[in-house]
């Protein structure tokens, strides 16, 4: 799980250490205290959400994570998680390498997918906007999203104007 | 207006000198245990973690972490 939130961040646009997951047990008080120093001092390094190396800006990141909470909801990716845990199980090989790459064969894609389809919602709902600047503001590949669309205008959600597409309201 | 009135606060935060707002996940049977017997031994740690308790780390989703940081947190701590 924690590694899933970490790719996703990433694919959004959010630093990835930014989540930490540690472990402290209830006796272990001084190892909490340098756990969370620590990663305070990490984070003012890096500065407020949005203005570290690599990081979109915040409205950006706002928008992207919307979209996100929404694509993490959805079935597909839900499920993707409950089959490569199983999987894992099954195998008995938790090493870190095998979880990273499960979640970047697996789940990514399908996360990805949905927070595209919910960010372009996002996107047309504000404006109409033709193929090349959906693209642009989505920073994905035109065949990423050519598909969703297609099926969001065979929904009749979204329709198409002279190449611009917006909401069908 | 309320976004205007965020921005220009954070604003001023970022003149004083940056202080990050972090959203803690603590397992009530573990890390929140940890960050109280660390209160009541008074060891000093920084003030920034918002603490949010859950009965098991295992109960945290995806989509608690993304919120986190929509609403504009800047990091995430989760201690198990």
């Amino acid at each position: 799980m924690a590694e899933t939130c970490r790719q996703f961040l990433a694919d959004c646009g959010v630093s990835q250490d930014r989540l930490v997951l540690e472990w402290a047990s209830a006796a272990e008080a001084p190892r909490f205290v340098e756990l969370i120093t620590g990663y305070v001092n990490t984070i003012k390094e890096k500065g407020e959400i949005g203005s570290a190396d690599g990081e979109a800006d915040y409205e950006t990141i706002k928008r992207r994570l919307t979209a996100a909470v929404k694509a993490a909801e959805a079935r597909k990716p839900r499920t993707a998680l409950g089959t490569l845990a199983k999987r894992l199980h099954k195998d008995g090989d938790y090493s870190k390498e095998t979880i990273a790459k499960g979640v970047a064969s697996k789940i990514l894609p399908a996360l990805r997918a949905e927070r595209l389809k919910e960010e372009m919602l996002l996107l047309l709902r504000d404006s109409s906007m033709d193929l090349d600047g959906l693209c642009k503001a989505l920073s994905a590949e035109k065949k990423e999203i050519e598909r969703p669309l297609a099926q969001l205008i065979k929904k009749g959600i979204v329709k198409e104007i002279n190449g611009a597409y917006q909401l069908a309201s | 207006m309320v976004q205007e009135n965020v921005a220009k606060k954070e604003n001023e935060m970022a003149r004083e000198g940056f202080e990050p707002r972090i959203l803690g996940f603590f397992c009530h049977w573990c890390c929140y245990a940890a960050a109280d017997s660390a209160g009541v031994s008074r060891y000093q740690y920084p003030p920034n973690v918002r603490v949010i308790r859950v009965m098991c780390t295992g109960r945290i989703d995806t989509r608690f972490i993304l919120e986190a940081f929509r609403c504009g947190a800047d990091g995430v701590f989760t201690g198990g």
